[in-house]
């Protein structure tokens, strides 16, 4: 997706720009410079808003040869730069903008989707989810731009449940399907390409992926079926296709969504996903021994999957075994601090062990999730790029 | 006279504006200092310039502005300071690592890898964060100049430090599918395989090879086709010990890639090692012929050629190996048995010598010279 800055041009004036500076006190040689600065700093605000970019760059650049850290010429030449898909430059010139000036949100988002561009992904995400951070104000195009890139980003970098979440709550927040039919493929198959590196022969696959997932999502959630099935059908063969239908079936129809894990299973031997769900579907039909045989399996394939530990534990405190159970939650916790599923499980498994204190922490953490936990929010600042 | 009085003139003029210059030096100094140490980054930028403004050898001052800058990702105006170091520096050798670093971000690649090789020399100083940034991107550049088992080599070090990140996993991929890219270039139809061979590589490198067969194999589904495919599943399967099912995807490569000489010489060594001299002698020879740079062919065809008792022609082509590859030790210990058989005992011996000295010396950062030290008459 390219996406152009002129919807960032706008808004610009939110920065505090040096005023004109004083005369007093200067040699000759710095007056004349400073003379120059006003001369070209006017020239290049004359042509860029006669809508000149290059000689408005040109003009933006001399000036900043003579004041280098010059906020206002900064912002304009990266903005510039970035229209012109110059990209390396923008980056260059909005990396010394963005060390230098309050932190905003949109330079942030420029930065991060130059870098995008430029290719250098992980510090794109870093970029673009500080700006969502800080925000962007009632830029919606800007916020629309900066969201897809992080969704497509954090697929790449195989963090898939990350981006999944994000995406479904773009889309609880309104978000048109047509941007996010790729992304949500994606994300849904566990494919860490970009949706420009879909290989041509597994693009239509894709699409019907992320058609099913966002049709999942809406009130119309049953007519995912049909696309499920029909994926199911015409890429029978392909990693994440079963698991992907298998987990939308446990809903409605657990044992089939049961034998399509299975069936992921046989496609895809380490899949560590379609483990935790069947493990979690013999836990609610209290198979317990499938359930922890298949939980220790994933622990063993990724210890460091992050709701592996949550389903042991939850399968070791139904089994009984409340104190190892308690140590793989409370592991689970340490990892993931404000998944609430977990603090649930482990008030539940501190009550059932009689540890009334420990108990009554766990709600109180719970409360103080519940309530910090923002409806419409965006992906918390921790979530750095790896 | 009059001129000597002028200058002492001058002289006495100078001192008290060298004085007051060289006291406004120590305060901005301090200053820097506290603003660096206070995270007040864009205010120590400004002191360490206007510091190594009066005092360009300020040496301390460029490695400091260079850092700031550095870990601001200003990796241009980065680069302009550390060069300063390096030229200024008694000890340059860390200003070495972050030079080639911000050479690789403003993608001048050549300078990157010639300054890597320097603090190579320099003896690959610094803190273990920046060893092995360094590494990686060192490996990185050794696969866009077509070295890639070094580069793998450098890698699976990473792998079993890090446990294979995203990052690791596409410099593998590049590496293993002997692409001569960095990640900001390579085609972006490649994404998939590129990934799919990290994943396998770096499963491969932690002997989980079942989850390594498990992505050769969705590999092996979709780029049947692709050059250099069939030989990275071939130098899977050898790392596993399944010698026939690499001979297997090593003849396919050949028949997608027929002048693929890496495949050749793998194909080579594995006829040997079944006693087929005949078809391993004729892989090496035409190997060699299709890459005459490449040390492994006429290392591999030297040793045929003495195993068959063909000694003179073993050693030209023993000879041409090390001249390509003068820190390969497998070369010299060969060299050192053919030289034996023809009677050649003192070059057989400093052969020997050369062995004793490079076998355990497998790394790959250090030059031959620097493996070789004190020993410059073994180079020859």
């Amino acid at each position: 997706m390219k996406t152009r800055a002129g919807f960032v041009l706008a808004g610009l004036l939110i920065f505090a720009f040096e005023a004109t500076p004083s005369y007093g006190h200067q040699t000759h040689n710095a007056r004349r410079a400073t003379s120059n600065f006003v001369q070209l700093s006017q020239a290049a605000a004359r042509a860029r808003e006669a809508n000149q970019d290059d000689v408005a760059i040109e003009l933006y650049e001399k000036a900043l040869a003579l004041k280098p850290d010059w906020q206002e010429g900064l912002w304009y030449l990266g903005s510039l730069l970035y229209e012109k898909e110059q990209y390396a430059g923008s980056r260059d010139v909005l990396r010394r903008f963005v060390g230098s000036t309050t932190e905003t949100g949109p330079s942030w988002a420029l930065l991060g989707m130059s870098e995008f561009q430029t290719r250098e992904y992980a510090r794109a995400l870093d970029h673009l989810q500080r700006a969502l951070a800080l925000g962007m104000g009632d830029r919606k195009e800007m916020i629309q731009s900066v969201s897809y890139f992080v969704a497509v980003l954090l697929t790449r970098f195989e963090r898939y449940d990350e981006s999944l979440n994000f995406m479904f709550r773009l889309i609880a927040s309104g978000q048109e399907k047509d941007l996010l039919v790729e992304p949500l493929g994606l994300a849904a198959l566990r494919f860490p390409v970009l949706p420009s590196e879909i290989p041509a022969n597994r693009r239509e696959l894709v699409r019907m992926a992320g058609e099913a997932a966002f049709t999942s999502q809406t009130p119309q959630y049953k007519d995912a079926n049909k696309i499920f099935q029909a994926m199911v059908s015409a890429y029978p063969d392909e990693p994440g296709v079963h698991f992907l239908y298998g987990v939308y079936l446990l809903d409605s129809n657990p044992e089939e969504g049961s034998r399509e894990l299975k069936k992921e299973l046989e496609i895809s031997p380490s899949h560590v996903p379609a483990r935790l769900r069947l493990s979690a579907f013999y836990l609610q039909n209290q198979k317990l021994d499938e359930a922890l045989a298949l939980a220790n399996e994933a622990l063993k394939l990724d210890s460091h999957y992050p709701s592996a530990r949550m389903t042991l534990g939850e399968v070791l405190v139904a089994k009984g075994d409340v104190s190892a159970g308690i140590k793989e939650l409370e592991t689970a916790r340490a990892a993931q601090p404000a998944v609430l599923r977990v603090h649930w499980d482990l008030l539940r498994a501190y009550t059932a062990a009689g540890r009334a204190e420990d108990a009554k922490r766990e709600k109180e953490q719970i409360e103080a999730i519940s309530h910090s936990a923002s409806p419409s929010g965006s992906e918390p600042s921790r979530d750095k790029a790896q | 006279m009059p001129a000597r009085l002028f200058s002492l003139a001058v002289l006495l003029i100078a001192v008290p504006i060298f004085a007051a210059t060289l006291a406004g030096f120590e305060q901005i100094s301090m200053q820097a200092e506290e603003a660096q140490k206070t995270d007040h980054l864009i205010e120590a930028i400004r002191l360490y310039q206007q510091g190594l403004h009066l005092k360009p050898a300020w040496s301390h001052g460029w490695w400091s502005l260079g850092s700031i800058l550095y870990d601001l990702d200003r990796f241009p105006e980065a680069q302009r300071a550390f060069q300063h170091f390096v030229a200024l520096s008694l000890k340059p050798g860390p200003g070495y690592a972050f030079l080639a670093l911000c050479e690789y971000e403003t993608r001048d690649y050549d300078h990157a890898l010639q300054h890597f090789r320097m603090w190579g020399s320099k003896g690959w100083t610094g803190t273990s964060q920046l060893i092995d940034v360094g590494v990686f991107h060192f490996a990185l550049l050794l696969t866009r100049e077509g070295r890639f088992l070094p580069a793998l080599y450098l890698l699976a070090g990473e792998v079993k430090k890090s446990h294979g990140g995203p990052a690791l996993i596409e410099a593998t991929g590049l590496a293993s599918l002997r692409m001569q890219s960095v990640p900001e270039d390579y085609p972006s139809e490649q994404r998939e395989a590129v990934w799919l061979a990290g994943k396998a590589t770096i499963y491969a490198a932690v002997a989980d090879f079942q989850r390594a067969e498990e992505y050769a194999h969705r590999l092996a589904v979709h780029y049947d086709e692709t050059p250099n495919v069939h030989y990275f599943l071939g130098t899977l399967r050898k790392f596993e010990s399944d010698d026939a099912g690499a001979a297997k995807e090593f003849e396919r490569e050949l028949q997608i890639s027929p002048k693929h000489a890496a495949a050749m010489i793998e194909l080579a060594r594995l006829a040997k090692d079944e006693n087929q001299q005949d078809k391993a002698v004729g892989l090496a020879k035409t190997a060699a012929e299709l890459e005459p740079n490449n040390p492994e062919a006429h290392q591999i065809w030297g040793e045929l050629l003495l195993q068959a008792g063909n000694l003179e022609e073993s050693v030209r082509e023993l000879e041409s190996a090390k001249r390509l590859a003068p820190d390969s030790s497998t070369v010299r210990f060969q060299l050192a048995a053919a030289y034996r058989k023809l009677k050649r005992p003192q070059d057989a011996q400093r052969e020997m010598a050369a062995f004793n000295l490079l076998k355990d010396k497998q790394q790959v950062m250090a030059s031959p010279q620097e493996k070789l030290a004190n020993h410059p008459e073994l180079l020859r």
